[in-house]
């Protein structure tokens, strides 16, 4: 037939953009791959600690490095460094765990108010952004003090004002998309709502949800770390970051190992999620 | 054998017998021999190979090429704006200074005095939180200065304009704004690229014109760079056309267009669609790809696409040498062999349209259609009137074109067809079974990124087996001119003709009774849209159906349709056959649409004014702001100015009450 | 501008009352009995009975609702299980000096987030070393930052105090509360250095997450501005990059750095509960800390709706800003 026209002399563009540019990507895959290695660390927290966190093994109060104790002991002769580990395991999961509640929670409204439009999406949005315009941590400390401090209420508390920026980023995405001609185009070709929104809507979202949420590790480490000193999280024995420092900084001035290292620890975790949260944004939005 | 074609050799050409003191006052730029590479993503992408060209005190020269060709490259070259990361090897010098390789400080100071830029989009060039006057005046010297030139440039109540931000004014007003910058302080050269791209066909004339008289007036000179062969010859003195980063021909605007002597650029003003192409035969359109910037040709970069094309063609990239005095060819072959055996080519080429038998039964029907949009929020919601009443038909296999500058609800009109948007009021029939299908202006956002050409084509054809999908997917791609491996591809993979035929490939895969096209060929380049322009048209008679085309340009309106309809502010003007229509046009608004076209040898002709709001439209005939030929009675608010008969033709309507040929 | 300024101000009512509904709420499905935690475990029933009527506690939930706003309104936000007196005296007695850290600290940011925005965007030569400290900064957490700044500044330096406001006898009492303001008011000059001295070491300790996320907005929007079209047209006419930089496109985006400040400050807040522990800084901060672990609800819920108004008021501020430096919005 005359319409076929000899139109591919140069077909279709090979990617071998790949084999390029491959320093930078590699350093992002190993900053991104640290997500996993922190997990893989935090379920063998057990295996790693040289001691049982909640009980004396030595002498009270020695300096890091002394009697056997990497990060010295505490007041009543624990282990710092086995404390700091067994809270570090502690913070990451339950980081991970809001986030993956807030990515749940945020996504699925997300996407009813995105794809659908109209006054569900008004009303959704209403809501989400009457959360949002409250101080996230603030109203965190309110809900637990109403329910009673636990590491439990805490999470609750934190994933109820944290899903809202979820939301926010994912119906943006989905609205942006929601506009471009393809949709339409997909409408034409018969596919439902349905259809529409899990094929043609949903998988535009993800690339940005995931760079927020790896972006966002960080942010909630040190925001649940700040809880934790303010005493809404475990009670006494157990090792959590913040609460060992706020019980003892009283040892400041002469024992500082034992207020800091807890810190520090926070400041690990912090700052391996952030590195790994950029590399997770320089692999999926390159430049 | 051939000679380096160095600036000298160009001046003694370009300027016999004057001798190089005089020719240095006569130019007040000239590139040597200018390369610039870009890395990106690691590979090189040569955007300029190699191009020698003067610029003379006072001449429009008009750039022409396709996108990628490189002339927007050559633009900030003279402006010294080039990516620092850039690689540029020759020079460009512009008052004395090489405006490649000299030191930021004199390139600044070069920019300042001696040079003056206009950017295609008005709209993102200036600055949207700083008043248009402070804009100005940071050029002029003084608010007096700024409030001058905002005159001079044909803005109305300059003083009231001048507290204006960027977004309070309308396109064609912001472009002005950006030309008074640009002529401040008696600039010698104006780099204007695209300046027209981004406004209303009318508009467009309007500023071309400006453009003209400010030359004329100040005695700059302007390159301007444009993809609109047109355009350039109807403005430019010189016309300059490029080719994957190579000159291809250069020359008097006049001479290019009657002699042009290189296979590319009589190519292009062959498939160019002008007012006078003809309508009876499939166009000639320029086969093939434009060239990829990252694997430039060893030899002449248009060979591929050449008909022309020898083994002495893919030595060396052949220079531009003369074929008359001042007018330059980069082709290996003989201006006059060139001319004579393309002639043959196109002769054999042709395929002339088979006659198509007379529709009776009607596939759309549009009667009294409005539709309106609520804009703003609280207490400041206006009602947009974007269809204020419209009748249509669309008859079965026929081809109608809806043309109107921007704003016209042409779109919309599509949209409500298409069942993608509702409608307020009157009637809408579309004969069954399966819903119209469209294409878009955009093909590359109208496919779905993420899945492959296969799945996207393939959700059209539902509960049959995955072998009969994939085989008729296949039949589909074969059907518009792609191979079957494009099913596997993703719609980043392709380039845009590629991507606009996927698009056609998705509608017609089930043959639609009727197939909406929203400016399909607008983003592409001349050469590609005219077999775009083919194919739908080939597409149509095949399958039998009918085509609703909506375009803001009345030459392919012509050769698209069989008849034309045109809209003003949401309702039709005029309605006929497409001859009728482009020959002889009763409505002052289509009259001046026509006299806007750009054309070649033609002066262009400007509509006043802009495009009236549709939020407001005028009352009366909405016309009448601009109308040359209003009279009181156009502006009475009971006038209502119906379609009617003109010379008693049932086929040729017109809304306007002086309506004659 | 008035327009917009009434919807805002409107915006204000409705959130502060949706925070008292979440809060009655919280108050309503709290496992702790208000009664009981007023007169204790043994109190008879018919005392029991009495106090729950003086609470209004007997009476339908909605009137019980309308009433506790109408007490916010009127400053009355219930009396603390704790110290026996109104909330209100109470958080009266904190807020001025936990207002003075909040302030202080976010004039920090601000200004912080601006230079290192600037210092990154304008590559100043040590601007490379610049990224991963900011990074850091980023990661710390603002407790280990107050306690490091101890160790460094006050125990180990002596440059700077390590608790309190002020560790003058004759403070005067100012109209305002805040220190540093008051001091000046009367033209003590020696009260006020005084009390920056204190104020540096938990302000900045507050301040430097903010600061970093604010240059983080602010660089990127410069970055990306400067490459815009509107920038190369300033650059044609022959402006000098620092010219371009802050005649054209500092404007253009205050707005994203301005958003940026206005969500930080919720994280703030939370940091200045937490440094004031560590600084034994008399405000809000103790209050809260002493309330928690006697389950304390009218006191935390009456802070809570004081710091969410206050976040909701200073990101009203930030809107209207926002509109004031970008003509687009409409006002
Ligand atoms: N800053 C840059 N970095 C990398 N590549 C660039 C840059 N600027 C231009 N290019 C590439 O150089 C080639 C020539 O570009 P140029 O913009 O001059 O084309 P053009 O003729 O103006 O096209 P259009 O009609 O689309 O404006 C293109 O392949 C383009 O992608
Ligand atoms: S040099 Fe050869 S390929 Fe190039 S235009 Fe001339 S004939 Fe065609
Ligand atoms: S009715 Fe009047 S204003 Fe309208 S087009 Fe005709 S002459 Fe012009
Ligand atoms: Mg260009």
């Amino acid at each position: 037939m005359a319409i076929a026209e000899p139109v591919a002399r140069r077909a279709l563009r090979t990617t071998s953009r790949r084999k390029t540019r491959n320093l930078e990507r590699k350093a992002s895959v190993a900053a991104a791959s640290l997500f996993g290695v922190v997990t893989l660390a935090a379920l063998l927290a057990p295996v790693l600690s040289p001691d049982n966190p909640l009980m004396p093994a030595g002498a009270p109060l020695l300096g890091p490095g002394k009697g056997g104790f990497l990060l010295g002991s505490d007041s009543i002769g624990r282990d710092v460094l086995s404390r700091v580990l067994y809270g570090m395991r502690t913070s990451w999961f339950a980081a991970l765990g809001v986030i993956a509640l807030g990515l749940l929670i945020g996504g699925v409204i997300g996407l009813v108010a995105g794809a659908t439009g109209g006054w569900v999406d008004n009303v959704l949005m209403r809501i989400t952004d009457a959360f949002l315009a409250l101080p996230a941590p603030v109203l965190a400390i309110a809900v637990v003090a109403a329910l009673g401090p636990s590491l439990l209420h805490t999470l609750v508390a934190v994933s109820i004002v944290w899903w809202p920026f979820y939301a926010r980023i994912v119906r943006g995405e989905i609205r942006n998309l929601a506009a471009r001609p393809h949709v339409e185009a997909a409408k034409l070709a018969g596919a439902g709502r349905l259809r529409i929104a899990v094929r043609h809507l949903l998988p535009g979202a993800v690339p940005a949800a995931l760079v927020t949420a790896s972006l966002d590790i960080g942010n909630l480490v040190l925001t649940l770390a700040g809880l934790s000193f303010l005493g809404l999280g475990q009670s006494a024995p157990a090792a959590e970051l913040g609460a060992d420092t706020a019980r003892n900084l009283s040892f400041l001035l002469q024992d500082w190992w034992v207020p800091v290292m807890p810190g520090i620890g926070v400041l690990v975790l912090a700052f391996i999620g952030n590195i790994a949260g950029d590399g997770v944004r320089n692999l999926i939005e390159p430049d | 054998m051939h000679l380096a074609f160095g600036p000298a050799a160009e001046k003694t050409v370009t300027d016999p017998g004057a001798s190089t003191s005089e020719a240095q006052a006569i130019e007040v730029a000239s590139i040597e021999d200018l390369h610039v590479t870009f890395r990106r993503s690691g590979k090189d992408i040569a955007a300029l190979r190699g191009v020698s060209l003067d610029i003379r005190r006072g001449e429009i020269l008009g750039l022409v090429g396709e996108s990628g060709s490189g002339k927007s490259v050559l633009g900030l070259a003279l402006l010294g704006l080039l990516d620092a990361r850039a690689d540029v090897r020759g020079a460009v010098r512009v008052a004395g200074r090489d405006m490649a390789h000299c030191d930021q400080s004199a390139r600044r100071e070069v920019r300042r005095v001696h040079l003056g830029a206009v950017f295609q989009d008005p709209m993102t060039s200036l600055n949207p939180t700083m008043r248009v006057g402070r804009q100005v005046a940071e050029v002029a010297g003084s608010k007096d200065e700024a409030e001058r030139l905002l005159g001079a440039v044909g803005i109305p109540d300059p003083a009231s304009r001048m507290d204006a931000f960027p977004h309070e004014l309308s396109g064609g007003l912001r472009q002005r704004v950006m030309i008074a910058m640009a002529v401040a302080g008696n600039p010698d050269l104006i780099v204007a690229d695209e300046p027209t791209t981004a406004l209303d066909v009318t508009v467009q004339a309007q500023v071309l014109t400006l453009l003209r008289s400010l030359r004329d007036e100040i005695g700059c000179s302007v390159l301007l760079i444009t993809h609109d062969l047109g355009c350039a010859a109807q403005v430019a003195d010189r016309v300059a056309v490029m080719y994957a980063g190579r000159l291809a021909e250069l020359g008097s605007s006049a001479e290019v267009l009657a002699r042009a002597s290189h296979p590319y650029t009589l190519a292009l003003l062959r498939s160019r669609l002008s007012l006078a192409s003809d309508r009876t035969t499939s166009l000639l359109a320029l086969p093939g790809e434009v060239p990829n910037p990252a694997a430039p040709e060893p030899g002449c970069a248009f060979a591929p696409r050449c008909d022309l094309a020898g083994p002495a063609c893919l030595d060396a990239p052949p220079p531009p040498l003369e074929v008359r005095p001042g007018h330059l060819s980069a082709c290996v072959v003989p201006a006059v062999e060139v001319t004579s055996r393309l002639a043959e080519v196109v002769r054999a080429a042709v395929v002339p349209h088979p006659e198509r038998e007379p529709h009776n039964d009607d596939v759309v029907t549009l009667y009294r259609v409005q539709k309106s949009f609520r804009v703003g929020a609280g207490r400041t919601t206006r009602r947009l009137q974007a269809l204020r009443g419209v009748n249509l038909t669309v008859g079965r296999g026929e081809s109608v074109a809806l043309v109107g500058e921007s704003g016209s609800g042409k779109s919309t009109l599509l949209r409500i067809v298409a069942g993608l948007e509702s409608f307020d009021g009157g009637k809408l029939e579309v004969a069954g079974p399966d819903c119209p299908q469209m294409v878009f202006q955009d093909a590359g956002a109208s496919l779905t990124p993420w899945l492959t050409v296969g799945e996207i084509i393939g959700e059209r054809l539902r509960g049959i087996s995955r072998a009969e999908r994939a085989a008729k997917v296949a039949q589909a791609l074969a059907h518009v001119g792609l191979p079957a491996e494009v099913a596997k591809a993703k719609s980043a993979q392709l380039s845009g003709g590629q991507r606009q035929r996927v698009s056609l490939a998705r509608a017609t895969v089930v043959a639609p009774s009727i197939l909406l096209c929203d400016e399909p060929t607008s983003a592409l380049d001349v050469s590609l849209a005219a077999s775009v322009i083919n194919l739908i048209g080939g597409l149509r008679r095949e399958l039998g159906m009918s085509v609703l085309f909506v375009t803001h340009d009345l030459s392919v309106a012509r050769v698209v349709a069989d008849r034309i309809a045109v809209m003003y502010l949401g309702r039709i003007v005029e309605v006929g056959d497409a001859d009728q229509i482009t020959s002889q046009p009763v409505h002052p608004y289509t009259q001046a649409l026509m006299s806007a076209v750009p054309d070649m040898g033609r002066e262009p002709v400007a509509l006043r004014g802009e495009p009236a709001s549709p939020l407001a439209p005028p009352a009366g005939c909405a016309f009448h702001s601009r109308c040359p030929k209003a009279i009181d009675d156009c502006g009475d608010a009971l006038l209502d100015v119906r379609l009617t008969a003109v010379d008693r033709s049932a086929h040729h309507l017109a809304a306007c009450i002086r309506a004659t040929a | 501008m008035s327009a917009l300024l009434a919807k805002r101000l409107g915006a204000i009512v409705m959130i502060s009352i949706a925070l008292a509904g979440v809060l009655f709420y919280l108050q309503k499905i709290s496992p702790l009995d208000p009664v009981h935690a007023r007169l204790g475990g043994q109190a008879s029933a018919s005392a029991v009975a009495a106090e729950r009527h003086r609470l209004g506690l007997d009476r339908p939930e909605f009137t019980q609702f309308v009433d506790y706003v109408r007490g916010a309104v009127h400053g009355d936000l219930g009396d603390s299980y704790r110290t026996r007196r109104p909330v209100s005296t109470d958080l009266r007695a904190y807020l001025p000096a936990t207002a003075e850290l909040a302030l202080s600290g976010l004039l920090i940011a601000m200004v912080l987030g601006v230079l290192l925005a600037f210092a990154t965007t304008l590559r100043w030569k040590a601007s490379s070393v610049l990224r991963p400290v900011l990074l850091l900064g980023a990661s710390t957490p603002t407790f280990l930052l107050g306690i490091a700044g101890i160790l460094l500044f006050y125990s180990k330096l002596h440059w700077l105090p390590a608790t309190g406001r002020s560790s003058l006898a004759d403070v005067p009492g100012g109209p305002t509360g805040l220190i540093t303001v008051d001091a000046l008011l009367h033209g003590r000059f020696d009260v006020f250095w005084d009390a920056v001295q204190h104020l540096i070491m938990p302000a900045t300790a507050i301040a430097l997450g903010p600061a970093v996320a604010i240059a983080r907005v602010l660089r990127s929007s410069l970055v990306s501005d400067q490459r815009s079209d509107y920038a190369r047209t300033a650059r044609a006419k022959g402006l000098s990059e620092p010219a371009i930089l802050i005649k054209h496109v500092l404007r253009n985006c205050v707005g994203a750095a301005l958003s940026m400040t206005g969500l930080q400050v919720g994280l703030m807040f939370a940091g200045v509960l937490v440094i004031e522990q560590v600084f034994s800084w008399p405000g809000i901060g103790q209050y809260v800390a002493q309330s928690i672990p006697v389950a304390d609800f009218p006191a935390i819920s009456g802070v809570t709706l004081l710091l969410g108004v206050g976040y909701v008021v200073i990101n009203t501020v930030v809107d209207l800003l926002q509109a004031v430096a970008d003509p687009r919005i409409k006002v």
